[in-house]
């Protein structure tokens, strides 16, 4: 070792390496701690091409408070303006319907798929979580959550355990959760299939001020780590919805004769959903490191007792490009058949227990196309951007809703202090 | 009050005595208030019982095995741990290799036990494939060890757990103090007296690892510690004897063979215990060259030989 033409910077060195050390950490439970908390803020802007758009600022905070022990807060706000397909399909004259309110009225022009332009609403949502061991190789994570519309209220409650095995290869997950939803629409809720008033001469049926669902989910999951640099997933989750599942503001055309697009005499009818809903779905997950990047890889099958199927296929590639910056393009496919109950419009006299044309329980498909750009500012800091572009297209023969378009554009800055 | 602390009165001061890290340890209230002695030494063991459940490499339930048992996977480590080892590789780079927390699975081929048992060349050299902080991959917070390489902090860990009782108590208080834990002290400044800690520094052969406070006549010599660190390095009773030549115990990882003419023990003074700690091991490493090493860096030392 040849030490001897440095000795004097050696100590110099190894003095404010220690002081480092020293300095650096604190032990739980003593004093001010550094880098115990962990922050994450971001604003998404999501804006679909002459409707919806949505401006989201999330703020999530998440500090050590023992060994492997740790809390997280996080508040979203949604902000959300712009017009929304109401269900009723495009005819040859102008249409005209009832706001939700029931005290106004708007005016589709011919040819155009009816939007609601009421649709004006900011979201406030909290939630907390609890993450914690319970025994060597156990951990339980434990949740609350709450969250608010002017006319709609959830609040929630979940608890994770994750159990590790075969030298922290394997782990367990199991989890349940159980939200309690409130809906109170503006004008009241509509009584399911029957008609929508054109005028503000008449008020819409109502059975009521307001209805609750229930939401229950059950997650079972296994990880694996495969190999040095591979990781799998998978998750089974089983879910069960009862209670008011319909979506008040949403209504279908009504027309005389299956081939035409001449409206009834009752020309619109609001949508009734059943009121329970069971779904499954499977998901499995890889993730693999590169020398250096990393591509991850999704799969999920999801089907429910309403008829609906979908795959998805979701894609990322972190392509590193030194200096901590990186790159990450991402795909994602996604492919859903139909309710039972979806139509895009009834027939007249030929009224069914359950309709609705929401386009989003359609057949349909959705591509999306994205980039993010990361950058680590400092050893405790990073930010990054991203776009992503969504195309998404009814499938199916006869006539269909429009394709939607939107984009997002989402900033994220998280440190640590 | 633990049942494994113990309470002594001495010459004007107080002193709470237990064991932890495999060493007698004490800590020296320099005061008459007993209440306050013990809740200090209860503060001070329970940050060393703290630190030796954590990075003990004889437990199976610490961050320590997790990263030894992590076959070759990147695993996520607290800011403690990435702290010790930002230091460890800090060490790892001013000593150019010598000092190298990877270099502990040379304990396999070489148990110096004071036999002759000296392995053969080849075993030192399938050994060595298992060891080098260079072939480590940490990037905090990661750390990724290859497969069948091992950390051990036992090189720093005695030293850090004295500095951070230190710390905890000298947030708690304003009088002075000694922490000793198994011959590595720390000051934390002059008594009421306005004296220094009285030390003794024992020569090998005789008691290992625990300095005789005020009693001076065993001791090869006292000196007065007013504030700072003391580490010693070095074990007489740790050697191999074979065909006339005595290996010491201090490895060169670079090598794998025991550096040559190693002195029997090193005591440095300096700011800290942890710093003493690192430049009494790496004056050993110096094997002839420990005396003018430690002279360029202005530090308080004794070397000792056979």
């Amino acid at each position: 070792m040849q030490l001897n033409n440095k000795s004097k910077p050696v100590r110099h060195s190894l003095t404010l390496a220690t002081a480092t050390l020293l300095g650096s950490v604190s032990a739980p439970g003593y004093g001010a701690a550094s880098n115990d908390w962990e922050i994450d803020s971001s604003v998404l802007y999501y804006a679909e091409d002459g409707r919806v758009s949505a401006i989201e600022p999330v703020v999530r905070a998440r500090k050590t408070i023992g060994d492997d022990e740790f809390l997280t807060f996080r508040l979203v706000v949604d902000s959300l303006t712009g017009s929304s397909a109401n269900g009723a399909i495009a005819t040859t004259a102008a249409q005209t319907f009832t706001k939700p309110s029931g005290d106004a009225t708007y005016t589709t022009a011919a040819n155009t798929t009816p939007l609601d332009p009421s649709f004006h609403d900011t979201r406030v949502a909290v939630n907390g979580e609890w993450e914690k061991p319970l025994q060597d190789n156990l951990k339980g994570i434990f949740g609350a959550n709450l969250s608010k519309e002017y006319d709609y209220t959830s609040l929630g409650a979940s608890a994770t355990l994750a159990w590790d095995f075969n030298s922290r290869n394997t782990t367990f997950t199991t989890g349940l959760s159980l939200n309690l939803d409130t809906v109170k629409p503006v004008g009241g809720i509509p009584d399911g299939l029957t008609a929508m008033p054109t005028t503000t001469t008449f008020t819409k049926a109502s059975v009521g001020d307001s209805d609750n669902k229930t939401v229950v989910d059950v997650l079972l999951g296994i990880t694996q780590v495969i190999g040095r640099k591979t990781l799998m997933q998978f998750n089974y989750t089983y879910g069960q919805d009862d209670g008011y599942l319909t979506d008040p503001y949403k209504i279908l055309s009504v027309v005389t004769d299956a081939g035409t697009a001449t409206l009834a005499a009752t020309p619109y009818l609001y949508e009734q959903r059943p009121d329970s809903r069971v779904r499954n779905a499977f998901y499995w997950k890889t993730v693999h490191q590169f020398e250096q990047d990393v591509v991850n890889f999704s799969y999920r099958y999801y089907w429910d007792d309403w008829g609906i199927t979908s795959h998805t296929f979701d894609a990322r590639y972190r392509y590193e490009l030194g200096g901590g910056h990186y790159l990450m393009p991402h795909a994602r496919y996604y492919l859903q058949d139909k309710a039972d109950f979806y139509h895009y419009k009834l027939v007249d006299g030929d009224i069914p227990r359950y309709a609705s044309a929401d386009y989003r329980l359609g057949d349909l498909s959705t591509t999306t196309l994205g980039l993010k750009y990361g950058v680590e500012l400092s050893e405790n800091s990073e930010f990054s951007v991203r776009a992503e572009i969504m195309k998404q297209q009814s499938r199916g023969s006869g006539a269909t809703f429009p394709d939607v378009d939107a984009m997002i554009l989402q900033a994220n800055y998280s440190f640590l202090f | 009050m633990a049942p494994s602390l113990h309470i002594k009165p001495g010459n004007n001061f107080w002193s709470g005595h237990f064991h932890a890290m495999a060493s007698p340890c004490e800590v020296l209230i320099d005061t008459n208030d007993q209440a306050l002695a013990e809740r200090l030494a209860c503060i001070a063991q329970n940050e060393a019982a703290r630190i030796e459940k954590k990075f003990s490499r004889y437990r199976d339930d610490n961050i320590i095995y997790r990263i030894n048992h992590s076959a070759g996977r990147p695993l996520e480590v607290d800011a403690e741990t990435a702290a010790l080892l930002d230091y460890a590789e800090h060490c790892y780079r001013i000593s150019n290799g010598m000092f190298d927390i990877t270099s502990g699975v040379l304990r396999r081929v070489w148990q110096f036990d004071g036999g002759d048992n000296v392995p053969q060349p080849a075993q030192v050299a399938a050994v060595q494939e298992l060891l080098g902080w260079h072939r480590v991959d940490w990037q905090r917070p990661l750390l990724t060890l290859p497969e069948g390489f091992e950390i051990d902090l036992g090189g720093i860990c005695k030293e850090y757990a004295v500095d951070r009782s230190a710390m905890l108590l000298a947030a708690q208080t304003d009088v002075s103090f000694l922490i000793n834990y198994g011959g590595d002290l720390y000051a934390s400044k002059p008594r009421r007296s306005s004296q220094g800690w009285i030390i003794g520094v024992e020569r090998p052969g005789q008691s290992t690892r625990h300095a005789d406070i005020n009693q001076p006549s065993a001791a090869a010599g006292n000196f007065e510690l007013c504030r700072g660190g003391v580490a010693t390095s070095g074990d007489a009773r740790r050697f191999l004897l074979k065909d006339g030549i005595r290996y010491s115990h201090i490895l060169n990882p670079l090598t794998g063979w025991p550096v040559r003419n190693a002195p029997r023990s090193v005591t440095v003074v300096a700011n800290t215990c942890t710093e003493a700690g690192i430049l009494s091991t790496l004056a050993m490493l110096q094997g002839t060259e420990a005396e003018a090493f430690l002279a360029g860096q202005n530090v308080q030392h004794w070397v000792l030989r056979d």
